[in-house]
């Protein structure tokens, strides 16, 4: 049980259209009526591991085209297990994720040997190497990293970008009728997920800042700071896809703002086996004839 | 940091139609909680990201009288290479006044700049310079305008006195239109950024990078303080017609030098002179060929 679960607590209330009993399971923001299917918000007290969402992005993309999206992404995956492609998928959700929405100020003191191209007396390609340190500073913004245990950060990137610039405040409205979780991972947690990926981010800006015509020897120290870290909840299309009984389904994942599909989809061996065979096999026929022709 | 809200228990929010009382989901489609019902929509509110209209107006000091002879004046003044005619035979379709928007910003940045110059270059031609400096902004103009082009604005962004700006529109005759702001306020960031990292290349190369050529180069911007303020400026737009075809020109509401606009070229007298020219390079090599 870890820090968050204790403060967790199923609610069970009457439903204002109907008067049904709707239960909130622990981890959801939101339900329908299992009578009557009028959807309602809950506002748990907040804490300071399950903050009030601040921030929040609307659906764009429909139900239908997500799922087109996801057939054509699916029709693509030529390495996948047999059958995948002609599975429907099992389970769709549309859901509020909750992630925490990161920036900082980051500054940068780094060292490293920059080189510069240039054609020796025999006119061959040679690089000089100089030395550059320097300090850089500049505000990392944007950096979203999943609140969720069940959504982890990798599958997140997968569908990353997110148009933040039509981030709206959040409010009851927006989850409205959704299905719409509670952050399961610390702040903490999440701070320190969101200042690696920073770190990360401001390593690339740094690569692409530096002059000359290569890099070498780059040391650099990343400090953070003016940190901010706002609860967001991000719209997602989740895909069960089950192409054997015998194997857990598939997840995949469309971004319900942009339409942008995630999944990991296992490698077929036996498409891998079948393959090899078959350039084994052609490497066979091709021997027979250069012996045949000889 | 956190923050607790106190909250004895918690609260459960049904969303109620405000045409049927149905209870309403959000709706991807209409991006608002939509009845599912009778279909009304509500607005979500977003009273955070308020799309504050124009708080400074910069007043009109160029009559329409005035305008319309600048205009006169620039068209006769375009030079050879268009229609001998375009003077007499442009027909001025429609005079418009209007405000267009954008934002004037003052900001106190850190710039961190990295690039390679030709000073202190040693066997290669190019040597790897960095630094980094408090750089400040005043009265820096960014257009957030979609009424008039890039081009356009660049022409008539030095022509205005931000210090005549006042709270009201004045100095327009007769119907004048306001432009109204339609961007939010996270793409204002990131327009006012990128006008920031031209302007601080620019300065960078004027005056803090040693050398006289320059390549590679790279500047981070990270602020210390910005205030953005949202500002109108006056301008006339010119509709003319020659030959059937539609031109336009706007000039400054504060400067009528300030003209800019497209006009026709007369194809004949471009293609005669580049036969002139042909004809000269010609004459000019037979005469040295029989001189030498």
């Amino acid at each position: 049980m870890g820090p968050l679960a204790s403060t967790e607590q199923r609610i069970e209330v009457s439903c204002r259209s109907c008067g049904a009993q709707i239960l909130f399971e622990p981890l959801q923001r939101t339900a329908r009526c299992p009578y009557c299917d009028s959807p309602s918000v809950v506002d748990r007290p907040a804490t300071e591991d399950r903050p009030d969402p601040v921030f929040g992005l609307g659906f764009v993309v429909t139900r239908d085209e997500a799922a087109r999206r996801m057939r054509r992404w699916i029709r693509r995956r030529r390495m996948g297990p047999f059958g995948l492609r002609g599975r429907s998928a099992e389970k769709v959700k549309g859901v509020y994720l909750p992630a925490y929405l990161y920036s900082a100020a980051a500054h940068t003191s780094y060292r490293a040997s920059i080189g510069e191209r240039y054609k020796d007396k025999d006119d061959k390609s040679r690089t000089e190497y100089r030395d550059l340190e320097g300090r850089h500073s500049t505000y990392v913004a944007d950096i979203l990293v999943t609140a969720s245990r069940g959504i982890p950060n990798d599958e997140i990137e997968g569908i990353e970008p997110f148009d933040l610039g039509v981030l709206t405040r959040y409010t009851p409205g927006l989850v409205s009728g959704w299905i719409a979780e509670e952050p399961s991972l610390t702040r903490e947690e999440c701070r320190h997920l969101a200042r690696q990926e920073a770190t990360a981010h401001v390593g690339q800006l740094l690569r692409r800042f530096l002059p000359g015509d290569s890099v070498r020897d780059l040391r650099h120290h990343v400090e953070l700071v003016d940190e901010s870290i706002d609860l967001t909840l991000v719209p997602l299309w989740v895909f069960a896809i089950r192409y054997d009984d015998e194997k857990p389904p598939i997840r995949v994942l469309v971004n319900g703002q942009t339409g942008k599909v995630y999944g990991r989809i296992p490698l077929s061996w036996a498409k891998v086996g079948l393959i090899l065979a078959a350039v084994a096999a052609l490497i066979g026929l091709v021997r027979l004839l250069v012996w045949l022709l000889q | 940091m956190g923050e607790y809200v106190d909250r004895p228990e918690a609260k459960v929010e049904v969303l109620r139609c405000n045409g049927c009382g149905a209870a309403v989901s959000y709706s991807e489609t209409a991006r608002a909680p939509k009845c599912a019902f009778c279909g009304s929509v509500t607005r979500l509110e977003t009273p955070s990201d308020p799309m504050e209209q124009t708080r400074h107006f910069v007043p009109f000091t160029v009559s329409r009288g005035e305008a319309t002879e600048a205009y006169r004046t620039w068209l006769s003044g375009l030079g050879f290479f268009r229609p001998s005619d375009l003077a007499s035979s442009a027909r001025l379709e429609s005079l418009k006044a209007l405000w267009w928007v954008g934002w004037v910003f003052l900001a106190d940045a850190l710039v961190s700049w990295a690039g390679d110059s030709d000073y202190g270059r040693r066997k290669a031609s190019w040597a790897p310079h960095a630094g980094r400096l408090e750089m400040p902004f005043r009265d820096i103009l960014v257009p957030a305008t979609r009424g008039l082009s890039e081009t356009e604005t660049d022409h008539l962004t030095s022509s205005y006195r931000l210090d005549t700006a006042r709270e009201q529109p004045e100095g327009a005759e007769g119907e004048t239109i306001v432009e109204q702001f339609d961007i939010r306020r996270s793409a204002a960031r990131q327009r006012v950024a990128e006008a920031m990292g031209q302007l601080a290349e620019h300065r960078v190369k004027d005056g803090f990078i040693p050398g006289s050529r320059f390549r590679n180069f790279s500047a981070a911007i990270l602020l210390r303080r910005l205030v953005t303020q949202r500002y109108a400026f006056p301008a006339y737009v010119i509709a003319f017609r020659y030959r059937g075809r539609l031109f336009r020109t706007v000039i400054s509401g504060q400067d009528s030098t300030r003209i800019v606009g497209r006009a026709p070229y007369s194809v004949w007298r471009i293609l005669g002179a580049i036969c002139a020219g042909l004809l000269a390079l010609a004459l000019l090599i037979m005469l040295l060929s029989l001189a030498g």
